[in-house]
């Protein structure tokens, strides 16, 4: 039956570019049947973990497909998906007819291919799925984005078919080392004794798959191509299809369990740097932005930071690590709902007011109170305030990383780090990592509250003079994700 | 050691099949002669419904029975793009409304095809060098066939020439063969009896008979250091022969190439092997980049026909006789039904829009978006996009080779080798989307008027189409790979 997810948005996808079905609606009536049947999914797998595994949602038409709900990351990317989905198509605002229609099918198969590479057990359907919603991405930034588009989509192209090729040669490589193609099979393949070997291959993996999740210093295509994508399509790139990388990785950790340490730990310390890169050079880049859209552009990059610490901490304890895999995956939703929110309302601003310079911008709140209230919640959620689904993950993220940990004598080879460490009772690696990455919380809390001043507060800027009334649907659409931000922010661990 | 210059025993009874082509060929010649009256478009019907009809005949025992269907349906397609392009071959042969002198063209790729067919059927290197002329023969016809274009008949010169050179290695590689061997018979016996027999001494004038075989065969396939004539003729040939040659005729050679090399299945004689892998580095790297910088759509195929040549010739590497067969042969039906497609477009793009250049592609997406979509799925199949066939049959080619290492003892060349594949599938990616970023980014300079799609072309595409999402999407959902 979840055949059905992906059958449904395709034939939607198909009737809207082939037969000129109505653009928006068509989709939407798609959106709505995955989100209920998505929910549904998400729901009865949750109270009955037994029916992950059962025939009734991996069969079709009597054919056994290998679409499941029993990898651990997969029902919650799979709610992300419907959810994303659903507020991008509500609330998708197109500047014509036919780039309505554009927008729809763009938005559809990117979907399609992020709810396929997220069902999927076997490893290349995973793959797959992923590369065919890698296309409208580039196509719609080409056609339809702001600024430089043509250069901007023919970065990400060459930068993600790269990365895409080194994932496919590191995901052979180890199926082949393994003899098993999917990753239930690689579970099973390590429960009977085989153990994946490989530092290249290792490093294959992380550049792979990190290159797509924009992993320092591999994210430079990332903040322009979402500066410049069309609403849609940035809200489902960043908020669903970016966190294929990751749940790539924890899904692989999680198959190898405590054989993922020797595996992945060879690199673990140069992830650490790495992912500071991220969080600290990335949230310099941020804090100096001067433009909206550069700026969420440049924040989703700086934030997938947290979620490699979060690997770190899981691969450092030898898949030992309950908490650091509950966090990402929670801090993965909530990333992805937040962003997703950002960018919607990046669009209604940008749409009310023709600008995103923020420097034109100014008293938005006071033409547009909605828009102030709801750009302010998913703000402070992005920052990490309590009660918020950011929060939950990054503070059980944080938490995580000291999992283990006894203060004792520091242990790096490097005599500066030796006395940093010694400062804070011996610090391991991942703990020191935390330390400064915590840094990200201040720089976040920096560049999302100076934006929120410079664009809602203040003067009456010229362009917001511009601005008219949201509609029905913008609300709608940005109140559907902030809804469950708060749900997710109360009840992080629901899904789990 | 065999006694007989030639063992094997043929049936006539094997030949009907090409025995039906060739017959039908001279009937559609013959009636031209004959029956002045009658349009010449009702050969082009008659001779692709007779190329498909000969497949029912066929013997699918035969080893190489994929191929010799792939051929006959490249033939079938072929002449029903010929009889679609008239209006073009018949402008450029009589240079007026007449269809004097276009029938040739419907006859000759029956002739190429029954060619095909014998080959596939050969035991021995005689037969395999006659039914390769006369592939060879028709299709020099073929290649210079607009005689008021100059750059049809510098391809009819060029192909002609380096040919010919290809024939003549292929007839002292024979010689050679049957110096070293006594015998002209292609088994694994004779090479077991070379390499490990009671003489090994033999193996360096056998290497150079393989050497001399495999160059003639590479000529067919466009493996590099024989690809040279491939963009030229490519360009400058009828679109419907540019696509026999590109299609038909590498299967052909791809079949040759499966035949000399089955022998060496089992047997691991690592110099060969290591020529093989160098060749298709070298392949791999000239198709691919040589493609980045094309402007020409049938220019473009034909670097991309090297590059798939590359992708292809890896199956053959570890080789294991039998299976690389069946997955050369399902890489190829990939390869025909994405190229073929490609053709199609490109000829109706030529005939209504007079230009092969990518730019004659622009705004279609606007114009005819279904065409659009069509040619989309088509050239994102030979760049390996998942949900096409052209995905699965890269990713077994990927696999071939990762499967290699378990073979090999020093995996330093596959991994260079895997490089240089990882190289030339992101730079397909780039120019393959070429095509695709002309029909949807760009802005036309002026209004253009949507394509006037005729129905065969349609129908052809629109299957194409369809069999490389059904066979592309099947896998992926069920995960059996």
């Amino acid at each position: 039956m979840l055949i059905w997810l992906i059958l449904v948005p395709v034939i939607a996808a198909a009737l809207i570019g082939l037969a000129k079905a109505p653009g928006r609606a068509t989709a939407l009536a798609s959106a709505t049947f995955t989100l209920i049947m998505g929910l549904w999914a998400v729901i009865s797998t949750t109270l009955n973990p037994e029916c992950a595994n059962c025939a009734c949602w991996s069969t079709f038409a009597g054919h056994d497909l290998q679409f499941t709900l029993s990898l651990p990351l997969s029902r919650i990317m799979l709610l992300l998906s419907v959810l994303v989905t659903f507020a991008a198509i509500l609330g998708l605002k197109a500047p014509s007819k036919e780039a309505e229609r554009s927008w729809s099918v763009s938005a559809l198969l990117l979907s399609t291919g992020a709810i396929g590479a997220f069902l999927s057990d076997n490893i290349i359907s995973f793959y797959a799925f992923h590369e065919l919603a890698l296309i409208p991405t580039f196509v719609m930034i080409g056609y339809y984005g702001r600024s430089d588009r043509r250069t901007i989509a023919w970065n990400a192209t060459l930068y993600l078919g790269l990365a895409s090729m080194i994932l496919l040669a590191g995901l052979l490589l180890l199926c082949n080392q393994m003899g098993a193609w999917s990753f239930s099979a690689m579970k099973e393949a390590v429960a009977a004794g085989v153990v994946p070997s490989g530092c290249v291959v290792a490093g294959l993996l992380l550049v792979g798959f990190g290159t797509l999740v924009s992993l320092f210093p591999f994210h430079s295509w990332a903040a322009p191509a979402y500066a410049s994508a069309p609403t849609p399509i940035a809200m489902l790139h960043a908020g669903v299809l970016k966190k294929f990388g990751l749940y790539g990785l924890f899904t692989l950790a999680w198959a190898f369990g405590p054989a993922c340490t020797e595996f992945f730990g060879c690199w673990n310390n140069v992830l650490l740097v790495l992912l500071l890169g991220n969080v600290l050079w990335v949230g310099a880049v941020t804090m100096s932005q001067s433009r909206l859209d550069d700026l969420l552009g440049n924040s989703s990059v700086m934030h997938m930071g947290y979620i490699f610490l979060a690997f770190a901490a899981y691969v450092a304890l030898g898949g030992n690590n309950e908490l650091a895999f509950k966090g990402a995956a929670v801090l993965m939703l909530a990333h992805g709902l937040t962003i997703a929110m950002l960018f919607l309302l990046n669009g209604q601003i940008e749409h009310q007011t023709r600008t995103l310079e923020m420097d034109s911008l100014g008293g938005l709140a006071t033409k547009l109170p909605w828009l102030g209230f709801l750009f302010g919640l998913a703000g402070m959620a992005s920052i990490g305030l309590p009660l918020l689904a950011n929060f939950a993950g990054e503070f059980t993220v944080f938490v995580s990383c000291f999992q283990g940990w006894n203060s004792g004598e520091p242990q790096f080879d490097c005599c500066v780090l030796n006395t940093i460490s010694g400062w804070f009772g011996g610090l391991g690696p991942v703990q020191l990592a935390t330390v400064f990455a915590l840094w990200g919380l201040v720089i976040s809390a920096i560049y999302m509250l100076r934006a929120f001043r410079r664009i809602f507060e203040g003067e009456t800027g010229p362009a917001t003079e511009r601005a008219t009334k949201l509609s029905k649907s913008d609300v709608l659409s940005a109140v559907f994700l902030a809804f469950f931000i708060v749900v997710f922010g109360i009840f992080p661990f629901i899904v789990l | 050691m065999e006694t007989s210059i030639i063992s094997a025993t043929y049936t006539w009874a094997q030949f009907i099949p090409e025995f039906t082509l060739v017959g039908l060929a001279s009937l559609i010649l013959l009636a031209d002669c004959f029956l002045p009256k009658l349009p010449k478009s009702c050969y082009a019907l008659l001779a692709a419904v007779g190329a498909v009809a000969t497949a029912f005949f066929m013997d699918s025992e035969v080893s190489l029975g994929q191929f010799r269907m792939l051929a006959v349906i490249a033939t079938a397609l072929t002449v029903l793009l010929a009889y679609d392009y008239r209006q073009v071959i018949c402008a450029s042969i009589s240079g007026d409304d007449s269809e004097e002198g276009s029938t040739e063209l419907y006859a000759l790729p029956l002739i190429a095809c029954a060619g095909i067919c014998a080959l596939t059927q050969a035991k021995d290197i005689i037969m395999l060098f006659v039914s390769l002329e006369v592939v060879t023969l028709s299709s020099y016809v073929l290649a210079g066939y607009f005689r008021r274009n100059q750059g049809s008949i510098e391809a009819g010169v060029k192909y002609l020439i380096l040919g010919a050179m290809s024939t003549g290695l292929l007839v002292f590689g024979s010689a050679w063969y049957y110096g070293m061997t006594g015998s002209f018979m292609l088994n694994a016996d004779v090479v077991t009896n070379v390499f490990f027999g009671t003489e090994p001494a033999l193996s360096v004038g056998f290497m150079m008979a393989m050497a001399l075989l495999l160059a003639g065969a590479f000529f067919k396939t466009g493996t590099a250091p024989m690809h040279i004539w491939i963009p030229d003729v490519y360009q400058g040939a009828p679109t419907p022969v540019s696509a026999f040659l590109a299609v038909a005729s590498k299967t052909a050679g791809f079949a040759v190439l499966c035949m000399l090399l089955f022998p060496f299945a089992e047997l691991q004689v690592t110099p060969i092997m290591q020529c093989l892998v160098i060749l298709t580095a070298i392949t791999l790297l000239i198709g691919n980049l040589g493609a980045i910088g094309q402007t020409n759509a049938k220019r473009l195929l034909g670097y991309s026909s090297i590059a798939q040549a590359g992708f292809i010739m890896v199956f053959l590497i570890n080789s294991t006789g039998e299976v690389a067969q069946t997955q050369v042969a399902n890489y190829l039906t990939a390869y025909l039904l994405s190229t073929m497609a490609a053709f199609y477009a490109i000829a109706m793009v030529r005939t209504q829009r007079g230009s092969e250049e990518l730019s004659a592609f622009r705004a279609l997406g606007k114009t005819n978006p279904v065409i659009a979509f069509l040619i989309t799925v088509a050239f994102a199949s030979l760049a390996g996009v998942p949900l096409t066939y052209g995905f699965i049959v890269k990713f077994d080619s990927f696999c071939a080779l990762v499967n290699a290492y378990s073979v090999w003892s020093s995996s330093c060349w596959l991994t260079t080798l895997l490089v240089i594949m990882v190289i030339g599938a992101t730079a397909g990616f780039y120019y393959y989307f070429k095509v695709i970023r002309e029909m949807y980014w760009e802005k036309p300079q002026a209004e253009l008027k949507p394509l006037n799609v005729p129905m065969v072309t349609a129908g052809v595409m629109a299957g194409c189409v369809i069999l490389l999402i059904a066979l592309g999407t099947w896998p992926l959902l069920t995960g059996n790979m």
